[in-house]
């Protein structure tokens, strides 16, 4: 009788410790859904130190909704909202936590006016239809934008941009990133990056300024017909490929020169309305016309 | 079905509900029966426990001066001014937060402006620091680097790699720039980019050491 007892408490140990432990597992990925009323025009700060994805888009409502998801309990979110200003920040609880441990998704619906203050360090970020003025940073996440206007700053260590249809400022600084500008409506433009690459395939507003700057990465520009600049292309080492030479004119403004030292090329499409300068130290400067 | 199969059951696969020929043998079983019972009503007061309980601070310090007054754990001793490792630290701290080491190596790239800025009206002997206007820049953030990669040695995590690979890709094009301009002294532009280059170094210098501090 005893050895029985003895064995029951036994199984009931053990299948204790198996169902606890696929109850966990089962439950593993936990959601938090949180809503904020706002009354007039919000900022949204997040401070993602996890790996995750975030995710903005905007709605008509006059509120943000935040839902985060997370693989376990060694990271958990604060959320807090003052006045119309929603803080968002991740902190890990478990120094020792393993990588997916740390897996985390946060999906934002703003109001389509909307300011913004995203950092994350390892997690993709998307932003959707929001106009407000945004501070991107990632260490190596990609951003990608879409049909996002304000003026826009994006600072990455090694992730890259995506711009889709983007309007207003935009100021993006990397040391190995990226940065495609893809169908713009920008009216002022700082590209800096040391080792990726450029691309912006789109219009060129009159009396728009577009500066693009990259160390050792290729800096390739692709215009319309429609488009009216000034160019200056310059490199120190690198190589041009201006494959709209027959297209450009010699510069009618005659105000740029090429410093010393550099070889490149100086001209003028169209009236010379917008101002376009391309550097690069090592890389290579692409420039051609659409159609 | 026996009542040991019963439990293979129930550890494989939980209280979910059971295949047919266990809940016919568990209707017919009081043994079994009672450990299904027991099982329902552990689990069930499992969910009701708090995730994590934080004892007060007092059991802490009981615990501590029980293990101390044991002689298995003792306090902390000042670590002699002469350690080997104390040179870093030391000069970690001038760089205490990452604004200020931003802000510090700023000003320097700053004064290596103005200097340059004033280069051409330097007699043409210029001593080896003058001719280079960033050689203090270079030092500062080489020093932050040669610490730094000692606190790193052991970080695996994707983020401390990507910032690793970054800071080599900078160091490797701070190299190129460097290199033009032993050859082409008055290259404005080679200047600008070498300046640019370490500012991000030492943004990328600043960002790791924030990281280093917040994970040791």
């Amino acid at each position: 009788m005893g050895t029985r007892l003895m064995g029951r408490s036994l199984t009931l140990i053990l299948i204790t410790g198996a169902v606890l432990t696929c109850g966990a597992a089962a439950g593993a990925t936990q959601r938090t859904e949180k809503h904020f009323a706002l009354k007039g025009r919000p900022v949204v700060a997040i401070q993602n130190v996890a790996d995750g994805r975030i995710e903005v888009k905007s709605s008509k409502n006059p509120e943000v909704v935040v839902v985060a998801n997370q693989n376990s309990n060694k990271i958990n979110f604060d959320m807090e909202q003052v006045g119309d200003r929603v803080d968002v920040t991740a902190n890990i609880l478990d120094a020792s936590a393993q990588p997916q441990e740390l897996a985390t998704s946060l999906q934002l619906t703003v109001p389509e006016e909307t300011e913004l203050q995203l950092k994350t360090e390892n997690g993709m970020i998307y932003v959707e239809q929001v106009r407000g003025d945004m501070t991107l940073e990632s260490v190596a996440g990609d951003i990608h934008l879409k049909e996002v206007s304000g003026y826009i700053i994006v600072k990455t260590t090694g992730s890259s941009l995506v711009c889709t249809q983007c309007a207003g400022k935009l100021d993006f600084n990397s040391v190995g990133g990226s940065a495609q500008i893809l169908q713009p409506a920008l009216i002022n433009v700082n590209l800096r990056t040391t080792t990726g690459n450029i691309l912006f395939d789109g219009d060129f507003i009159r009396t728009g300024l577009y500066s693009m700057r990259s160390g050792k990465g290729v800096v390739e520009v692709r215009f319309s017909g429609n488009d009216s600049f000034d160019l200056s292309a310059k490199t120190n080492m690198g190589t041009l490929d201006n494959q709209a030479a027959a297209f450009l004119k010699p510069d009618s403004h005659s105000k740029w020169h090429l410093p010393k030292f550099t070889h490149g090329f100086i001209g003028t499409f169209g009236a010379g309305l917008a101002k376009v300068e391309l550097s690069t130290f090592s890389g290579t400067i692409r420039i051609l016309k659409r159609d | 079905m026996q009542c040991k199969d019963v439990e293979v059951v129930l550890e494989q696969e939980g209280l979910a509900p059971l295949p047919d020929e266990a809940r016919a043998h568990v209707a017919g079983c009081s043994y079994c029966q009672g450990l299904v019972a027991d099982l329902e009503t552990i689990v069930s007061l499992s969910v009701q426990l708090p995730a994590e309980v934080e004892p007060p601070a007092r059991v802490w310090v009981s615990l501590r001066n029980q293990l101390e007054q044991e002689g298995i754990i003792r306090q902390p001793v000042a670590v002699p001014a002469d350690d080997s490792t104390a040179w870093w630290h030391s000069l970690g701290s001038l760089f205490r937060s990452r604004a200020f080491a931003t802000v510090a190596v700023g000003a320097l790239i700053a004064a290596a402006g103005v200097l340059q800025l004033l280069g051409p009206n330097q007699p043409p002997a210029l001593p080896p620091a003058a001719a280079n206007p960033f050689s203090q820049t270079a030092k500062v953030l080489n020093d932050q680097e040669i610490d730094l990669r000692n606190m790193h040695l052991s970080s695996t995590s994707p983020v401390d790699a990507a910032l690793q690979q970054n800071l080599q890709q900078v160091d490797e094009f701070i190299a190129d720039c460097e290199r033009h301009l032993k050859a082409d002294p008055q290259d404005d532009l080679a200047r600008e980019y070498l300046s640019d280059a370490y500012q991000q170094k030492a943004e990328l210098l600043s960002a790791m050491m924030d990281r280093g501090r917040s994970v040791n």
